[in-house]
């Protein structure tokens, strides 16, 4: 479904940044990928371009058979909308506009009938356990609330891969807890996750870990004891 | 995405700004209201100025002495100016009177005197003319009696007083018989005429009439007129009555001009239909010129409409690096930034519309009390067609930069901006 073959991101700048220095994998459908490492390592830079919001400066990266190089801004558009959520660490829900309007964003952008809008966006909150707090704002959620509200937006479209960058980073661990509980229900769901996260405990969750450093990849490999977080909540 | 989505967005964010919205959609909402008074107040003043030369009498015509000149075409700056051409006699008049399409003539002559009464004095405009004048205008002369055509004859000394200069010299007294002096000439006050208020802003109240003769002769020292008004027995025939009288005045001043152009001649001649229609058109140019004026300020709204939507643009980087992750492409940024910027000026607009009516609204007032005329009050539906389609278009033209600037941006980086 995903592979990457020798990619490169370089910054350009007086002294250019190398964030990917020569990265190849491949991902199948339904896996559940924990990308870990340190700052600076360029996890970020390579969920972003396996996310279709960036283009490597070199290497082929391929989504489906599709090339990155073969498609336009407004078809990459397209495709995000159609097969990919994202799920930041800092939310980035609307301010000033309720549950309910945020996570019928990407349905707003896909040609859905306005109906139907409204009852896919009800079920990605359901999905979420959040039916009560449609018509709140997201001031008026809690941390976790809020990252629950951005994963509702990120599968309201069934998107098949859900690209979440440390989701749990701005939360406590209770929420966080809940946050992954959500992530691999939607893995046993069928959904492809890919996560970004530096907490080797949250790595622990996922079922296999590609580890970066400098831009390189220095491991890769299948959890041997994989963590359930329903588990972590019981504690 | 609908458009209907793009609104309730723009709306939303304009809402949450309120203050900022509104200082930045007053540059326009003073704009359109400018324009929109303007073009009111200049739609009324043409209906008041047009109305008024059409209720001197629609069948008047009007010969002036000098060539036609296209440059200068309104009457009002011929009266201004002194008649340097002395080719316009009363016998001229007399020769129009026996024109068989002609009902009425009447000869002016114009001057300004200190008119003395006692000892109260005041500089005045005297015109002479004849009995027809008042005949051709519609005036009654409510006390007293109009000078005759006798009187006209021998050059008597007699003098008809409009009604706010007879109340200025005489007060409470009956001015009917009184000595006055003009130019150190008696004359005897024989009638007074009814209130007539302002007309093409001449107070003609304070006017005061001679017999023709005495004014050219003990006035003035000429023995040509400044201008001569014709009436035509009916509508119909104003246009046979135009050519004629060119024919006989070129034939009465020897001028050869067989393909009647009228630069040649040493007069004018003039229906009232289109002097009327030349003022309505000088009017409206002026009422243009103004808008202009107005419009500038327009211009400097949508450059405040633009600056704002670049910092809006700017604030929102996240929300559209958001957006694009979540699948919104160039198209929908773009539109959703412009329908912002026309919002914006839409409001404006409205706004500046309501002010626009409110304003031509007083001033029309205020106009009307400070000319004492009748000042119709118009809503000009030309300048709130203008209005809205121009607010609509500054939103667009100073929208699109800062719309296209937002739509441009990278979803990474715009994600990454804090």
């Amino acid at each position: 479904m995903i592979e990457a073959k020798d990619i490169k991101k370089i910054y350009p700048g007086i002294v250019p940044t190398v964030a990917l220095d020569g990265v190849s994998f491949l991902i199948k459908e339904g896996e559940f990928v924990a990308i870990v490492g340190p700052s600076g390592s360029g996890k970020s830079t390579l969920m972003h371009i396996m996310g279709f919001l960036d283009r490597p400066t070199s290497g082929v990266y391929k989504f489906r058979g599709k090339s990155i190089d073969e498609l336009d801004d407004d078809q990459l558009a397209r495709i995000r909308n159609k097969e990919m959520g994202f799920v930041f660490q800092s939310f980035n829900l609307l301010p000033r506009t309720t549950v309910l309007d945020n996570v019928k964003l990407p349905l707003l952008y896909s040609g859905i009938a306005r109906e139907q809008q409204d009852r896919m966006a009800r079920e990605a909150l359901k999905k979420v356990g959040l039916s009560h707090r449609l018509f709140h704002y997201p001031n008026q959620l809690s941390g976790g609330e809020q990252q629950r509200v951005a994963i509702a937006r990120a599968i309201v479209n069934h998107p098949s891969v859900i690209f979440a960058d440390e989701p749990t980073g701005n939360l406590d661990s209770k929420s966080g807890q809940q946050i992954m509980d959500i992530l691999q229900n939607l893995n046993d769901q069928g959904h492809t996750i890919i996560l970004v996260t530096h907490e080797k405990y949250t790595a622990q969750m996922a079922k296999r870990i590609i580890q970066l450093k400098d831009g390189r990849i220095v491991d890769d490999q299948i959890v041997a004891h994989r963590r359930l977080a329903k588990d972590g909540l019981i504690k | 995405m609908s458009i209907l989505y793009s609104f309730k967005v723009a709306w939303v964010a304009l809402k949450t700004n309120k203050v900022r919205s509104f200082l930045t959609i007053l540059g326009i909402v003073i704009g359109i209201a400018a324009v929109v008074a303007m073009m009111s107040l200049g739609a009324g003043a043409q209906h008041l100025i047009v109305g008024q030369i059409m209720s001197m009498g629609s069948n008047n015509i009007f010969i002036e002495p000098g060539a036609f000149d296209p440059k200068k075409t309104s009457i009002m700056e011929a009266r201004m100016e002194e008649a340097e051409i002395k080719t316009l006699k009363i016998s001229d008049a007399q020769a129009i009177k026996n024109l068989p399409e002609i009902e009425e003539v009447a000869p002016f002559v114009i001057g300004v005197e200190k008119v003395i009464y006692k000892d109260v004095s005041k500089k005045v405009t005297f015109i002479g003319t004849t009995p027809a004048a008042h005949i051709i205008e519609a005036t009654e002369v409510t006390l007293g009696r109009d000078f005759t055509e006798a009187e006209v004859k021998s050059q008597a000394r007699v003098a008809v007083l409009g009604y706010k200069i007879a109340q200025d010299l005489f007060g409470n007294e009956n001015p009917i018989g009184k000595i006055i002096r003009i130019k150190k000439t008696n004359f005897r006050v024989i009638g007074v005429l009814e209130e007539r208020g302002t007309q093409t802003f001449m107070d003609l109240d304070e006017f005061v009439y001679v017999p023709v003769t005495t004014a050219q002769k003990l006035l003035l020292g000429i023995d040509h007129l400044k201008w001569i008004v014709a009436k035509a027995k009916s509508k119909d025939v104003i246009d046979e009555a135009v050519e004629d009288i060119r024919l006989l005045l070129r034939e009465r001043h020897n001028i050869y001009n067989p393909t009647g152009d009228l630069t040649k001649d040493d007069f004018k001649v003039m229906s009232q239909v289109e002097a009327a229609n030349i003022l309505s058109s000088v009017m409206g140019v002026f009422t243009l010129f103004l808008s202009s004026i107005a419009a500038i300020a327009l211009v400097v709204g949508g450059i405040g409409i633009m600056n704002i939507m670049l910092v809006s643009v700017t604030e929102r980087t996240k929300e559209i690096g958001l957006r694009k992750a979540v699948g919104a492409r160039k198209k929908d940024i773009l539109y959703q930034f412009l329908i912002e910027a026309i919002v914006l000026t839409s409001v404006g607009g409205v706004v500046g519309i309501v002010l626009g009516i409110l304003g031509s609204f007083f001033g029309s007032l205020v106009f009307g009390k400070m000319l004492y005329m009748q000042w119709k009050f118009f809503i000009s539906l030309k300048a709130i067609v203008l209005g809205v389609g121009v607010a609509v278009v500054v939103g667009l033209v100073f929208g699109i930069y800062p719309a296209r600037k937002a739509s441009q941006l990278s979803p990474i980086e715009a994600l990454r901006y804090e």
